[in-house]
């Protein structure tokens, strides 16, 4: 189980705030790319946290089951 | 006189005591922005005795802000926010020294602004904005107190703190888009909050107590009050100093497009492009475009939805100021195509006149 946290614009495209996936040896690179393919986050911009630390943004490793990902976009309200 | 007992009671936290009050006294924190956040921020900080604040914004106080811009009264509608923050904290605080700067940050008056001071808070609502914030923080080597919202969810965090990750670490991608509270929405309490977090980690600073959210952003959500931390590292590959940083940002300052009178000769009969004059309904002389429409600047924030956002717009004015005003505006109100007719009604008036035409 990789549970996938979004916020602010993310999440209104997912329409959910969380979910957990049952995959096991998916990279997060993989992972990024269905996610792309199902929510269409075209011209969104996000940075990309695991298990609580931004990553840059190309960076690939496997996902370990346990892993929490998140989808962070710059909020601009004040 | 009265100081120590206005301040008695956070002067007896062994975290503060007298050594700590005297810091703050000497404190200067620059705020950008006097929107929502600065409504928590502006008041916190004056309350608990730092020295001299600057706030920095050009907009006047509009109806729609005052259910979440809590520090101004319904009767200040029309007031510069500055003036009207500077009065609120000179009543709840007159031993601190406030300066109300009205104007626009941008990339001529960001770097000498800051200098003056120790902190720069962000309580702006633009993310380009924050970006040069960033940058100009980066030259003059100064912190910065980041705070935004979107809807029920807030982002906290302090960039280049001693010689910290940034906001360009967090948020490489510059050209984004992301809606802020007059679009997306937003409540009192939301920005009320993150101004609160941001007011808070301005006082640590400057007392050196607690940790700094350096290298992490802070990321709350109202609704279900869960808070969550995120780390993040400096990358090395940006550099900003100040040259990098005035070449950057000259670029953007002539963002305003001006079209030529002669160019436009050509457009006059061209029925897909309309031509706004933005001057008084008094001022001359008059130019009868076929498509024309006069709007006084003063009436533009009010009536622009009387303008379509995906037409061609030329505007003009007397003589290529107010216009170039006018464009601003409207592109911020998402207008793709208008432009700014170089030297207005009088060039134009001249060169008609040069050309034997009549309008």
């Amino acid at each position: 189980m990789i549970e996938i946290k979004y916020f602010g614009a993310v999440a209104e495209k997912t329409k959910c705030e969380f979910e957990k996936i049952v995959s096991s040896e998916i990279s997060l690179q993989e992972l990024l790319l269905d996610l792309e393919e199902k929510y269409q986050f075209n011209s969104l911009s996000f940075s990309v946290a695991v298990n609580q630390k931004i990553v840059p943004k190309a960076t690939d490793f496997t996902l370990k089951t346990s892993d929490i990902v998140a989808l962070l976009p710059p909020f601009a309200g004040g | 006189m009265n100081t120590s007992e206005r301040y008695n009671r956070q002067i007896i936290l062994p975290e503060i005591g007298e050594v700590g009050q005297y810091k703050l006294l000497k404190a200067k924190v620059l705020v950008i922005g006097a929107g929502g956040l600065a409504s928590s921020i502006l008041p916190y900080l004056a309350a608990a005795g730092v020295g001299e604040i600057g706030i920095v914004d050009d907009d006047v106080i509009e109806i729609s802000n005052l259910h979440r811009q809590v520090i101004y009264k319904s009767s200040a509608v029309g007031k510069y926010k500055v003036d009207e923050s500077k009065l609120m904290i000179s009543e709840l605080n007159p031993l601190i020294k406030v300066n109300a700067i009205v104007e626009k940050l941008s990339g001529k008056n960001a770097i000498s602004l800051f200098e003056k001071y120790d902190i720069i808070v962000d309580a702006t609502d633009n993310i380009f904005i924050k970006y040069l914030i960033n940058d100009a923080c980066l030259v003059t080597d100064k912190p910065m107190v980041y705070g935004s919202i979107f809807r029920f969810q807030g982002q906290v965090s302090v960039f280049n703190y001693q010689n910290g990750p940034t906001y360009r670490c967090l948020f490489p991608d510059e050209n984004v888009q992301s809606l802020n509270c007059e679009d997306a929405g937003v409540i009192g309490i939301s920005v009320g909050i993150i101004g609160m977090l941001q007011a808070n980690e301005v006082i640590k600073m400057i007392l050196e107590i607690g940790e700094v959210l350096s290298g992490k952003i802070l990321v709350y959500n109202i609704l279900n009050n869960e808070q969550q931390k995120y780390d993040f590292e400096k990358s090395t590959n940006f550099v900003m100093d100040k040259e990098a940083f005035e070449e950057k940002y000259k670029e953007v300052e002539n963002q305003v497009e001006e079209i030529s009178v002669s160019a436009i000769l050509n457009e006059i009969d061209n029925h897909e492009v309309l031509f706004l004059d933005v001057r008084n309904e008094d001022e001359v002389p008059k130019i009868n475009f076929k498509n024309g429409i006069r709007i006084p600047l003063m009436n533009l924030e009010n009536e622009f939805k009387k303008l379509n956002p995906n037409q061609t717009i030329y505007v003009y004015c007397q003589s290529g100021i107010r216009s170039k005003i006018a464009v601003e505006l409207l592109q911020k109100k998402e207008f793709k195509n208008v432009k700014s007719i170089a030297g207005g009604a009088l060039a134009m008036k001249q060169l008609l006149k040069e050309e034997k035409l009549s309008l």
